[in-house]
């Protein structure tokens, strides 16, 4: 919200600087966001008079007038026509400098000298009008400086209220508070109406059929309106806080909605049909057109003012176009009323149409202050349009909005503050809050709210009202009585720790990508509709179609991570991410959410340089990442079988990761197609693992082994297979030899090629054999390795490569 | 004899000195000790010296012996450790080439700093809760106070998945969760993803938070204080001034916003902190009593705080990043600085 300090002024003393009230309004919870000085820079333009206005002798549209300053009197030549004698106006001087770059100085125009300028509002700066020399107020002193006499020096606060402070949203409440915490006397004006002919009793009447939406719905009349624009002061006011002028009877309205908090609406009273009001539901379906010229369907519960016939406005939201007040309008009917809050919320959510007025009717307005404010908008649009006041108001208020009284304990307070305040205090702050109270025995006070608060519902709010009296930083700062307990990572969060630093050494980045995703990524990944890929949750309202849904899977998040990264240059890439994937849940509204562990590693497995050649990372790398990663979380049982189906990966060059017989993810070559889906050239190796299967089979306790006293004895060989056989299967062949003295078994050599014939492959293993009773002989070692060795040959179809 | 051995012991002292390589140290050895070595000889003929001089020449070419094979001794010495000089010396590294790196990785910006935020809270004794990111509106609005239709939803601008399901726009939920399970005491803290649909410079729609929570029979709101000063103390530092402000949340009562001295200008007013010289680091309160009735605790026997602050911010300020989106967009160039 814009408060103008000039405005608040009026209602109460400051005086602090605006840099010392905005800090006082912060610290009192009224967050001042910025203070914006408003500077004109006109000096040399003063109130003028004029005395006198002849006819140029030498040009018909040009007149001769001379111009009083009080202590001076100077001849202007003047194009305008619209001052008359004893207007007061303003009146540049040689020296001046206007913001359309104008420099005046005396000259002679036809023959005849000019010493000055009088100034239209725009040709000042101040305002749009343009259409004549702007005329000034009759009481302004003459020779006064412009800026000083209109009070065009101003600061413009830009304040953050909270919602549950709408006593706050307008002058004379940030005016109120300005008062508690500064302790001067709030001003505020009451006023007397002065009526005229006619009784509103016998000319209009309201009928409030929904007392439940419309607590309080108050009018008057005034008729002989002259509809035209507002004196200069009330415009300045209403831009001053971010509101467009319109008209004099309109302007006043927002006046009083800006100055008292209280929206309030004119009605062109000739355009109601029976010249009457009624308050009902709107029907279903009812469309209407609203001031900004939209037309409007309505639901069932929206509360409508209603004329005998037709809708005229929707309650504390619009008024309609057909009850518009116009140039045409001569007699208004002023609405002051109280809606229902949360209905005027739920009408203006639906509508998706937020105005002043409903902002300020969602959070509560002052039922108290409808009739004030009332008065206050009838006396100023009878004042500047020349209206008549009928006699009488309209106030349907069947039933009275009573102060609340609430228990306040002393010790309550101190016991949640921390505080050892006293109740004298304690009822000095209520007092600066204009809270009444009176004591209930030596502990507690009974406080009466008025209804304005309607924030201050309970005991715990008014001791916030304490608090922040007594001022947050006068609160003693301490520690909690000290409790014997030791903050501990659960083992999630232990393990997620462990795979992070394993990753991190092992040069892998992390990353963190958006939850959501595009469902165009998921088709980039080549699954058909059936894949749990394609079972996402959508967004109702997502900022684009970009990020729509709930990601499935963290793949695409890395692929694009990548495109990012190619496209800056960076091609050798080691990624990974922790992070949650959504499934839809049968069994409950929320989804199932899966944390999951991916990664994505592309280019050179290191830069290429003096001491390292630049070799492409492969599928091996990735791999033996995660052996890396299963050792450090010590992982048992782990094992890489062939994936053959996943649609997104190469099918030569991808497997599933399995812990036992749990699969917990996969690993593999990403699919060239999906790369040119992302239109990335270059391969990547990915894997992807639940994480919560990980973490769940993660740190099974370590068993330790004894350490040999005698040594080992290697030995290799080296075997000739067809070219499909799997490393796993002769490892596999040497385990089902069972013999106990070997107790290592390392693949040294894989070659393919000449002079291997082809079709097969040659794989080399060295065997370490060791006893734990005794020194092994090189003949029994000899005898062993070869029983293996013809085993594994008769078991693999193999032959040994000389 | 005597003066024979002398003269003898002197040629091989003048052989040892120019001696150069090993081979010639050991030669002077052969000459003059070994079995047909010049001494050697000599001393054949002492059975022909006098019974009185033989003790004393025998003493004497003993000790002419023994002086000569420490010298010879030395001088191999000094012959090796000059030519270990020399091969060292040829063997010399250029060693300005850069070393073999194995490139290690890093944690992302967010991981590290929320990671920094956890450490000093487990200090304090808090331990770590979570909970799911899609949330239902009950856990995200309602059981915090924020009923249907109540302006303070307006604070949030939320992502639905369906009329009552959400993406949560706080990690304040966990506060329910965990209440609804577990009686008090309770000193939690719940880091996590939270989102709004808001995207600009200084808004993503995804970012992170971490949730404080701490329930008890006998914490007030200067323990809050006390808690978020230690907080902010080890977080930027313990001369950093920090500030309590009243504010509005509808699950705490009193509310309080919670600043820092602009890092950027040091409370002297800049651009970052439109001149005001404080920084919003976090908000907080004492949690409100009908969030604890829902929750099913008695409000008139517990009292607790909670707070929520977040990561980003806090990583943007110590980081000084003007650009929330660039935690999001992943470039290496970026995340390598880390
Ligand atoms: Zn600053």
């Amino acid at each position: 919200m814009r408060a103008s300090l000039n405005w608040l002024k009026e209602f109460v003393d400051i005086d602090l600087t605006p840099v010392e009230l905005a800090d006082v309004l912060t610290m009192a919870g009224l967050e001042v966001e910025s203070v914006i000085k408003i500077e004109e820079d006109l000096s040399h333009v003063v109130v003028g008079k004029v005395l006198s206005i002849k006819s140029h002798p030498n040009a018909d549209k040009l007149s001769l007038c001379q111009v009083s300053i009080g202590d001076g009197t100077f001849p202007v030549v003047c194009g305008a026509r619209n001052m008359k004698v004893g207007d007061k106006v303003p009146l540049a001087l040689e020296g001046a400098l206007l913001p359309n770059s104008m420099k005046i100085r005396k000259a002679g125009i036809r023959g005849e000298l000019s010493e000055g300028m009088m100034c239209s509002e725009e040709e000042l700066g101040i305002g749009e009008d343009s259409s004549g020399i702007m005329i000034l107020e009759d009481d302004l002193v003459l020779g006064m400086d412009i800026v000083s006499a209109l009070n065009l020096e101003d600061h413009i606060f830009d304040l953050n209220i909270t919602p549950n402070r709408p006593d706050c949203l307008s002058i004379a409440g940030l005016a109120r508070e300005v008062a508690a915490v500064t302790g001067k006397v709030l001003k505020i004006p009451s006023i007397e109406v002065r009526e005229e002919d006619g009784r509103i009793h016998d000319l209009t009447s309201v009928d409030v059929r929904d007392p439940e939406l419309c607590p309080r719905y108050s009018a008057r009349l005034i008729s002989d309106v002259a509809v035209g624009t507002s004196p200069f002061w009330i415009r300045r006011r209403l831009e001053s806080v971010g509101v467009r002028p319109i008209c004099n009877v309109v302007d006043v309205t927002n006046y009083v909605l800006m100055a008292f908090g209280q929206p309030l609406h004119a009605f062109d009273f000739d355009l109601l049909s029976e010249k009457r009001i009624v308050v009902k539901r709107a029907k279903d379906g009812d469309t209407f057109a609203t001031l900004d010229r939209l037309e409007r369907t309505l639901q069932g519960d929206a509360l409508m003012i209603c004329d005998g016939e037709k809708p005229v406005a929707i309650g504390g939201i619009m008024g309609g176009l057909n009850s518009e007040v116009s140039e045409t309008t001569s007699n208004v009917l002023i609405e002051s009323a109280y809606f229902d809050p949360s209905n005027i919320r739920k009408t203006s959510k639906k509508l998706g149409l937020q105005t002043e007025a409903s902002y300020r009717f969602e959070r509560g307005v002052d039922p108290e202050g409808v009739i004030n404010a009332l008065n206050i908008t009838t006396q100023m649009i009878a004042d500047l349009c020349d209206g008549k006041v009928a006699q009488g108001i309209i106030d349907q208020c069947p039933s009275p909005f009573l102060p609340k009284e609430i228990t306040l304990s002393i010790r309550r307070i101190n016991k949640i503050l921390g505080t050892s305040l006293e109740k004298e205090r304690v009822r000095r702050y209520l007092k600066a809050i204009e809270l009444d109270n009176k004591n209930l025995d030596r502990d507690k006070l009974i406080v009466r709210v008025p209804p304005l608060r309607v924030d201050l519902n309970r005991e715990i709010d008014l001791i916030e009202e304490v608090a922040r009296l007594n001022g947050y930083d006068n609160i003693p700062t301490t520690t909690p009585l000290a409790r014997v307990t030791s903050g501990r990572r659960s083992s999630a969060w232990v393990a997620e720790d462990k795979v992070k630093y394993v990753l991190i050494s092992l040069g892998y980045y992390e990353v963190v990508n958006y939850s959501f995703i595009s469902p165009k990524l998921i088709t980039s990944l080549g699954v058909d509709a059936n894949h749990p890929f394609h079972k996402f949750i959508r967004i109702k309202n997502p900022l684009s179609e970009e990020q729509s849904i709930m990601r499935t899977t963290l793949i695409p998040g890395l692929l694009r991570t990548m495109k990012t990264n190619v496209y800056n240059k960076n091609s050798d890439l080691k990624l990974f991410e922790i992070g949650t994937v959504f499934f839809p849940n049968k069994e409950d509204k929320l989804p199932i959410e899966k944390r999951m562990l991916s990664a994505l590693v592309t280019g050179l497995r290191y830069v290429e340089a003096w001491n390292f050649s630049g070799d492409e990372i492969d599928y091996y790398d990735i791999k033996g990442s995660l052996e890396n990663l299963f050792r450090a979380l010590n992982i048992r049982g782990c094992n890489f079988s062939c994936a053959g189906d996943i649609p997104y990966l190469h099918p030569g060059k991808s497997s599933t990761i399995m812990i036992g017989d749990t699969q917990i993810g996969f690993l593999g070559e990403v699919h060239s197609e999906v790369l040119e889906n992302h239109d990335l050239s270059k391969t990547a190796h990915i894997f992807e693992i639940d994480f919560d299967l990980l973490v769940k089979h993660a740190f099974s306790k370590k068993k330790i082994n004894l350490l040999s006293k005698y040594p080992p004895i290697y030995r290799d060989m080296a075997l000739i297979v067809k070219e499909d056989v799997q490393s796993r299967d002769i490892y596999d062949a040497i385990i089902g030899c069972n013999n106990s003295l070997v107790k290592e078994i390392q693949v040294f050599d894989v070659y393919e090629g000449e002079p291997i014939a082809s079709g097969e492959k040659s794989l080399a293993y060295r065997i370490k054999y060791q006893s734990f009773k005794r020194t092994l002989t090189d003949q029994e070692v000899n005898k062993a390795h070869k029983k293996l060795v013809s085993k594994v040959l008769e078991d693999m179809g193999a032959r040994i490569r000389l | 004899m005597k003066e024979e051995l002398e003269k003898l012991f002197g040629e091989a002292l003048g052989n040892l000195k120019v001696a150069g390589e090993e081979s010639q140290v050991t030669q002077v050895r052969t000459e003059f000790l070994g079995r047909k070595g010049k001494i050697t000889a000599l001393l054949r003929g002492l059975a022909n010296v006098s019974p009185e001089q033989r003790p004393i020449v025998g003493r004497l070419a003993n000790e002419i012996k023994l002086s000569l094979e420490e010298k010879i001794r030395e001088s191999l010495a000094s012959i090796q450790a000059r030519k270990m000089k020399e091969r060292l010396f040829h063997e010399k590294l250029d060693i300005t080439l850069p070393g073999r790196r194995v490139p290690t990785g890093r944690k992302h910006p967010i991981s590290e700093v929320c990671d920094e935020v956890i450490e000093i809270f487990l200090g304090l004794g808090f331990q770590i809760s979570e909970g799911p990111e899609v949330e239902s509106d009950y856990y995200n609005f309602e059981a915090l106070n924020i009923p249907k239709d109540h302006p303070a939803r307006d604070m949030h601008d939320t992502f639905y998945i369906s009329d009552e399901v959400l993406l949560r726009t706080h990690t304040s939920p966990v506060q329910i969760r965990l209440m609804e399970k577990q009686e008090p005491p309770i000193q939690i803290i719940a880091p996590g993803k939270v989102f709004r649909c808001d995207s600009d410079v200084s808004h993503t729609p995804m970012f992170h938070q971490v949730e404080g929570l701490m329930v008890g029979d006998n914490i007030t709101f200067g323990d809050l204080k006390g808690i978020l000063t230690i907080f902010l103390h080890e977080m930027f530092g313990a001369k950093t001034k920090v500030r309590f402000r009243p504010s509005f949340f509808p699950f705490t009562e009193p509310s309080a916003e919670v600043d820092i001295a602009c890092v950027m200008c040091q409370g002297n007013g800049c651009r970052v902190c439109s001149s005001s010289g404080w920084m919003e680091i976090l908000g907080a309160g004492m949690v409100d009593p009908e969030v604890f009735r829902i929750v099913g605790y008695n409000p008139n026997e517990v009292v607790g705080f909670a707070f929520g602050l977040g990561i980003e911010r806090i990583a943007m300020l110590k980081y000084g990043i003007s650009d929330i989106r660039l935690f999001f967009e992943n470039d290496m160039r970026f995340l390598g600085q880390f």
